[in-house]
């Protein structure tokens, strides 16, 4: 009963390590490029060093996406939940920072009509509690909806799409103003992070590096761990779940695992994310991006990470250049890669030099009834 | 029965199932015993599947009694549980994990004590584990590919790999659904030849068929299933003869 | 209504004893041409009741002698009075043509008499004009100007009168002189009635009267009165919201049904289903444009007109995304739920660039428009009316098609065992297109049945994708019966909590509540009972 669509082996070490080159060689350039050397030849202006940070941060989200649906073969259309969850933290310590720190009294403060900040901003100045806030509350979150929807077995298409009404419901939560957080206009105006000027060439430059950096490590780390017995585990999981269950493994506890790492890996791109475009509002939790992030790793390929991670920079640099042009021909350009990745590549990108484990999709008698007993386990 | 004394791997025990208002198994009891090799057969909607699903947790039956070793009771635990209690079961379709390779596969199936998901992975690189795997690889006939990604294997060999896996648990019931479906004559006689080989002092291997030649080459007993009740127990030429079998099931 | 009626005459008859007496032409209009400013007053008040007491034809006399005296066309002589007319000198007494003897003068008037005299004449267009309009505006006018209007005359124009919006006028005019009257125990009778019709504006009418009110038992009766009302109110809200409730369940239901046939049947969650919604409701639209042009008199069935078109276009597009895509994906659940997706978000943007991102203007025909009062404020829409019954049509419709149609035979079959029904003939393939059709071709319906309710844009359809689904995990898959509870049960928590903490709450719960749910029965409340 594979959960997941056909997905062979597709990890592929010297794509894998190319990949981490590429990250490494970014993460040595920009800070020299975008610095000393701004203005020279191959120089780097903050503007573009800026897009580069956030598209790393995009891929750090699309791996945190891989590990789950591309290992462990559970697909969450609401990642975004969890991206501006670490985006909502980290503003909130901005804002919180700079209020107490320097006085400057956030906007948020002002349309709200608050004279003080609400009590779940207490403490956020301080950014390691704001930090272990970025990793324990959204991994907090993942554990428990994880837990319930593990254990009563919800998996395939019922925990995506639980996953997107999360989402959805938590969009409409903070769209409003009373929930607190800024209600549609979001948080904005920040003046400081980690002590830096935010609209300094420099701190634009660090945070891109930084975001680079951080992604590089996870990528790394994540990498390793997949390699590890856990992540073939996981990989069983995905393919086999009742022939592992039946070997004797609990499999609510490694998927769990995975899931909540996923989730926290998420909310660390969401805070890198953050202070590099000085915004968050509740359009980071629309059902849209939450997708799209499932399509950089259905286009670069799941269940690897090189894939996931080429997968978001395709996609991300595509639309970085498209929408500034042609913003009406982006949704349309969109559409058509998905329809394209689905139908004709089934493992993405990587399916154009990989041959494939598996027919393609069968005829309908042994498929569908793959899908069928699919529908039976999840119904 | 001579071999009274011979201990019961599973004992099951009034039991009944159903769903809903369709009543699968309405009452059934039965044993398989260690050192034997147990065939259960019956026309398509016996309940032989259901047995299967009920012994493993699966499913829920209403009522009934199922021990293990004559005194785990099955029914109180999980479907994982039940697996490291020391029951083994093999799909009728054949489920190997497709993405990783043949020695991975093996490899996942050994549980070692303690029997975690943690400890498991912390003592992946134990020695008992590559010699016990090259010990497999060569009963089921796989040793030439163990590097293999199991999704590239022929039907067969994905079967055999199933049944490997099961090996290196060391179960005390090993329950093989069809595990000749499918298979090509040479295939089937290979099959046969390694469920001879699964028998064991320490093991009852319970073998759920429709093929009747297959049943009578491996089985030293069979059990002949009819609505959810047995019909008949004892050897199989035995039930070739019984009229009610040959009723039922042989028919016409 | 009948009941209520009767038992305002009843009172108002109760209250002026004796009204109901033949008029005395000959008396009434010397009282007229007395030059005696109480026996005119009171010769014009008796003329404004003529309409109650002396049918249409009193009516039409006594109008004609009141426009007669306001506009300074009457002429008193000797021997009777005369109106000056078009053709000449009338008989105020006869209407009929004559000719005085002696010398004629028009009675004195002044600015009271004048104002009693134009109250009058609204009056008496109450029971002589036919035109609605006309009633309607004599009715306005009598509101500003009291003077010759007394409660029996206004049950009896109420009692001839069908107008409902000339009725309300009316009632309001006659309960706010009921309750200006001297008698307490009138006005407690007053109270009593207005009691009977219980709105929030009668509801207003009696506290604002309680709030001028001295005498004890008036204020008794209306604090009783208020709070029988307040009752009658609440079980008004009650139905209301179970009303709304059921009607949104309604359009979820015709989305809900076509997602969990889909859904059973393949596997597959359509998440352009919203987007087949939208296509359902543009193509309500375009029929009405159509109509517009080539059969105008026939604009207000439309929507009827529509019930083949909206379901035939969406079903149309639902098997082109069958047959192009979704076949290619049958083994793979979560694959598709990206690439409908990716369609939904075509189907989207080709609508906002080809069509516009504006609402579109729907005709509403008069069986859409208004509804029924019920009880307190509760008024049964039409509108709503009308996407129930799409939806109670559209639901038995598909029960029939999968009991005793071929299709629906094999739909089942596949849905319970594919390999199986393939095995035994059933083209499957074919089966899971026009079952995707049929899917699709609801959802169609659910545009048409919503567009007299709620915005049709673009965008309208993303809402209802996530409520949509929510009903197929409660109602478990493959179950009609399931998905109809699913869908009341959704609707009418999402409408219950509305109104107290606000939508978004609603949704919060409900989705909060599913999850919990499913994790007591994953299966859904109606599981299909087999293996599993």
């Amino acid at each position: 009963m594979a959960a997941n669509d056909a997905v062979g082996r597709v990890e592929r070490p010297g794509l894998f390590r190319a990949v981490a080159a590429a990250m490494a060689a970014i993460a040595v350039a920009l800070p020299i490029l975008g610095g000393p050397m701004a203005d020279g030849p191959a120089g780097i202006s903050p503007y573009f060093a800026n897009i580069i940070g956030q598209i790393a941060t995009f891929a750090l989200l699309a791996i945190a996406v891989d590990l789950i649906w591309g290992y462990a073969g559970i697909l969450s259309l609401g990642h975004g939940l969890f991206f501006a969850f670490g985006g909502y933290l980290v503003a909130m310590h901005m804002l919180k920072a700079g209020y107490v720190y320097d006085g400057v009294t956030p906007d948020v403060m002002t349309f709200m009509g608050w004279t003080e900040l609400p009590v779940h901003w207490f403490g956020l100045e301080f950014f390691p509690y704001a930090l272990i806030l970025i990793f324990a509350l959204p991994g907090l979150l993942a554990f428990a909806y994880g837990y319930f929807s593990f254990r009563s077995r919800v998996a395939g298409v019922y925990f995506a799409i639980i996953t997107q009404a999360l989402t959805y419901v938590a969009m409409l939560l903070m769209f409003r103003n009373d929930t607190g957080f800024g209600g549609n206009n979001g948080m904005t105006g920040f003046t400081k992070v980690l002590g830096f000027d935010v609209g300094a060439d420099s701190t634009i430059v660090g945070l891109a590096t930084a975001s680079v950096v951080i992604t590089l490590g996870i990528y790394l780390g994540c990498g390793r761990l997949m390699r590890s017995p856990f992540g073939r585990i996981l990989i069983a999981i995905r393919d086999e779940e009742d022939r592992l269950r039946f070997l004797g493994y609990d499999t609510l506890w490694p998927k769990l695992a995975v899931w909540t790492l996923s989730a926290m890996i998420a909310a660390i791109a969401g805070a890198l994310y953050v202070p590099q475009v000085g915004i968050i509002n509740p359009k980071l939790l629309s059902p849209e991006l939450s997708i799209e992030i499932a399509v950089w790793v259905a286009l670069g390929g799941r269940g690897a990470l090189a894939g996931a991670v080429i997968g978001a920079v395709l996609i991300s640099a595509l639309k970085f250049w498209l929408t500034g042009f042609a913003p009406d021909l982006w949704p349309f350009i969109l559409a058509g890669v998905v329809l394209l990745i689905v139908i004709t590549l089934p493992n993405g990108l990587l399916d154009l030099r990989l041959p494939r484990l598996r027919a393609a999709p069968a005829p309908a008698g042994g498929a569908a009834s793959g899908a069928a007993a699919e529908v039976g386990q999840g119904g | 029965m001579a071999e009274m004394g011979q201990q019961q791997a599973i004992q099951v025990d009034g039991l009944r199932v159903s769903f809903g208002d369709f009543v699968a198994i309405p009452g059934l009891s039965f044993i398989a015993r260690y050192g034997e090799i147990h065939g259960v057969i019956g026309p398509n909607g016996a309940g032989k599947t259901t047995l299967l699903d009920v012994i493993t947790g699966k499913t829920r039956p209403k009522a009934g009694k199922v021990l293990l070793d004559g005194g785990v009771d099955l029914l109180r635990l999980s479907e994982p549980e039940i697996a490291l209690a020391g029951v083994g079961r093999k799909f009728q379709k054949p489920s190997v994990f497709d993405a990783l390779t043949v020695r991975e596969n093996l490899e996942l199936a050994l549980r070692l004590e303690p029997r975690s998901i943690r400890a498991e992975i912390l003592n992946w690189a134990d020695s008992r584990r590559a010699s016990r795997i090259a010990e497999v690889l060569n009963e089921i006939g796989l040793g030439d590919a163990a590097d293999r990604l199991a999704g590239t294997l022929a039907h067969g060999q994905k079967q055999w790999l199933e049944i490997g896996m099961l090996l290196m648990q060391r179960p005390k019931l090993l329950m093989l659904d069809e595990p000749v479906a499918g298979m090509t004559e040479q295939e089937t006689a290979h099959t046969a030849d390694l469920v001879r080989r699964l028998k064991a002092p320490d093991r009852a291997v319970l073998v759920i068929e429709h093929d009747m030649a297959f049943v009578e080459e491996i089985a030293d007993r069979v059990t002949v299933l009819h609505e959810g009740a047995p019909i008949f127990e004892g050897r199989m030429a035995d039930a070739r003869a019984n009229a009610r079998v040959r009723e039922v099931y042989l028919g016409r | 209504m009948a009941r209520r009626l009767a038992l305002l005459i009843s009172l108002i008859c109760l209250a002026l004893p004796g009204g109901a007496a033949a008029l005395d032409r000959v008396a009434i209009l010397a009282e007229i041409c007395s030059e005696d400013f109480r026996a005119q007053q009171s010769a014009l008040e008796s003329l404004a009741g003529a309409g109650a007491d002396n049918g249409r034809e009193g009516a039409v006399w006594a109008r004609a002698v009141v426009e007669g005296f306001e506009g300074r066309d009457l002429r008193c002589g000797a021997d009777g009075a005369y109106i000056e007319g078009p053709e000449g000198l009338v008989s105020a007494e006869t209407l009929a043509r004559a000719a005085p003897e002696g010398d004629l003068s028009a009675p004195s008037v002044n600015l009271r008499l004048r104002a009693t005299a134009a109250s009058a004449g609204f009056v008496l267009a109450l029971f002589t004009e036919d035109s609605i309009e006309a009633r309607l505006r004599a009715a306005g006018r009598l509101d500003r100007r009291r003077e010759a209007v007394s409660a029996p005359v206004l049950a009896a124009a109420l009692e001839i009168e069908r107008d409902p919006a000339i009725a309300a006028v009316i009632v309001e005019i006659r309960t706010s002189l009921l309750l200006g009257d001297p008698d307490p125990a009138r006005r407690i009778e007053a109270i009593g009635a207005i009691a009977t019709d219980a709105t929030l504006r009668n509801r207003t009418t009696i506290a604002e009267a309680l709030e001028n009110e001295s005498d004890p038992s008036v204020r008794a009766a209306a604090e009783a009165a208020l709070a029988e009302i307040d009752r009658t109110l609440a079980i008004g809200k009650a139905l209301a919201t179970l009303y709304s409730g059921v009607s949104y369940a309604s359009v979820l239901l015709l989305a809900a049904l076509g997602l969990a046939i889909i859904f059973g049947l393949m596997g597959v969650i359509n998440l352009a289903q919203g987007e087949l919604i939208m296509v359902g409701a543009y193509a309500t639209y375009f029929t009405q444009e159509l109509i517009r042009i080539v059969l105008p008199g026939a604009l207000d069935w439309y929507l009827f007109l529509a019930i083949p078109v909206s379901f035939g276009a969406a079903a149309l597009v639902g098997i082109v995304i069958e047959a192009t895509v979704i076949r290619r994906l049958y083994a793979r659940p979560l694959m598709t739920l990206l690439a409908t997706w990716a369609i939904s978000l075509l189907l989207i943007n080709a609508v906002r660039v080809g069509i516009g991102t504006q609402n579109l203007e729907f005709h509403q025909p008069a069986y859409v428009s208004g509804g029924f009062p019920v009880i307190g404020d509760f008024i049964m829409t039409s509108n709503r009316l009308f996407a129930i019954a799409i939806a109670i049509a559209a639901f038995f419709a598909v029960l029939a098609l999968i009991r005793f149609t071929t299709l629906g035979i094999n739909m089942r079959a596949v849905t319970q065992n594919r390999a199986m029904a393939g095995a035994a003939g059933i083209d499957t393939r074919r089966t899971d297109r026009l079952a995707f059709g049929l899917g699709s071709g609801l959802a169609g319906l659910a545009g048409l049945a919503l567009s007299p309710l709620y915005n049709v844009n673009p965008t309208m359809g993303t809402g209802f994708i996530v409520d949509s689904f929510m009903v197929v995990v409660l109602g478990g898959v493959g179950s009609l019966a399931g998905a109809v509870v699913a869908a009341f049960g959704i609707g009418q928590i999402n409408v219950a909590i509305e109104p107290v903490y606000g939508a978004v709450a609603a949704k919060v719960i409900v989705l909060l509540l599913v999850i919990l749910f499913i994790q007591r029965r994953p299966e859904g409340l109606f599981a299909p009972k087999g293996r599993r």
